[in-house]
């Protein structure tokens, strides 16, 4: 229920701007499910980090972007809710002695991930044409 | 940081899956965080996963569908096993009950077999279905012995007569965690035998088995008992249809 009314205010917005993008249809195809913003960042910082993604690599690229702390709780939980929607995978890597001597959890993005990442980075970008942040306007502002 | 500093946060990250404390632990270290921003680290992801586990029904099923209620009946089970073995060597019993001097013994061998039977597979369905929520498990088979402990006042038993039941509990749960499921057949006869036994002694006269209060007893306690036949049957009917299922892709 919530997908579907998320998916039709998407798909109202996109054709506002002027986009082709169905939102209901790829909802009901089941081929892309939005994914949260937090995912989304995660998703990305991993992908730019590739073989040198883990946790405490990712979590100072979030907190650089978003410019707010990334607590270990959050970034767990998520890589665990991606790795159940197959948008990652993660395996204990080699221990290195400026971790103690402990194992790295290492991540890497799937090709599903990828492909939802670029849906979400195409639906955001696409909805934000024409607003008044990104175009430099005042609209709406009192 | 420092040693005590990082024992506490080791000692907070124990409820963590070993992959998982190792990974937070590791990154904790590399980022050379202070003592208290891990421990808030730590203990933040704990409380996630715990939030997590408590979304399913597991959990929910084994505090207070098995522990609260089975804690309460096995401790009366238990000082009732205890008052009927005094009774048996002051030879009250026979007069009391009526009882065939030759019933006397099986019946309580009955009563003791049935109070190890309830209270291991109690511990079985704890420490299987719910391994890592089976501190809130403890806490509140613990609670209601501390209340009856505190307030016992029976001067021919000791107060430790109540807590009979923990020791075959005890060696179920660490038996649940060790393997999540018994076999099929063992469930089975762990059940029937569950069954016959209250069958038996209601028959005997000792118990008035017709009573509601016999009827809640008994099926309180014995259901995890069949929750475990349900369990088993349900893993081997998966089971099958895994091997079927890789049968069939490799023909």
């Amino acid at each position: 229920m919530a997908e579907s009314v998320n998916s039709l205010l998407l798909t109202s917005l996109c054709r506002a701007q002027h986009l082709d993008i169905d939102f209901r249809r790829e909802y009901n195809h089941n081929v892309v499910l939005m994914m949260g913003e937090f995912e989304y960042l995660l998703i990305t910082a991993a992908d730019n980090l590739a073989e040198n993604a883990y946790g405490a690599a990712i979590r100072p690229q979030i907190e650089a972007t978003t410019g707010h702390k990334c607590s270990i709780g959050a970034l767990y939980t998520t890589i665990d809710r991606l790795e159940k929607k197959g948008l990652l995978t993660t395996w204990m890597g080699d221990a290195t002695p400026q971790r103690g001597g402990r194992a790295k959890r290492m991540v890497r993005v799937t090709a599903k991930g990828v492909r939802e990442a670029k849906g979400f980075y195409e639906a955001v970008t696409g909805v934000s044409r024409g607003a008044s942040w990104v175009a430099n306007r005042t609209r709406g502002v009192s | 940081m420092t040693n005590a500093a990082w024992s506490v946060v080791e000692v907070a990250s124990r409820s963590l899956h070993p992959d998982e404390r190792e990974a937070v632990l590791g990154d904790l270290n590399e980022r050379d965080e202070s003592a208290w921003q891990g421990l808030l680290d730590v203990l933040g992801l704990v409380l996630r996963r715990q939030v997590t586990l408590w979304k399913s029904w597991q959990p929910w099923l084994t505090a207070f569908g098995v522990t609260v209620p089975c804690s309460f009946l096995l401790m009366g089970a238990s000082l009732s096993i205890c008052q009927s073995w005094l009774w048996f060597i002051d030879g009250r019993t026979l007069r009391s009950a009526d009882l065939a001097a030759a019933w006397v013994l099986p019946i309580l061998a009955c009563h003791a077999a049935l109070l190890l039977g309830w209270s291991w597979t109690a511990g079985f369905v704890v420490g299987s279905t719910s391994p890592r929520t089976l501190w809130v498990s403890a806490v509140l088979c613990c609670s209601p012995c501390m209340f009856c402990l505190a307030r016992f006042q029976v001067p021919s038993l000791s107060r430790f007569c109540l807590l009979l039941f923990l020791l075959p509990a005890t060696w179920g749960v660490r038996r649940g965690l060790r393997i999540s499921r018994l076999r099929l057949s063992w469930a089975i006869a762990l059940a029937s035998a569950t069954t016959l036994m209250i069958a038996f002694i209601g028959s005997s006269g000792t118990q008035r088995w017709w009573t509601p209060a016999a009827w809640i007893l008994n099926a309180t306690l014995t259901w995890p008992a069949w929750y475990l036949v349900l369990a088993s049957t349900r893993l081997r009917k998966k089971t099958c249809g895994d091997s079927t299922e890789d049968g069939g892709s490799t023909t």
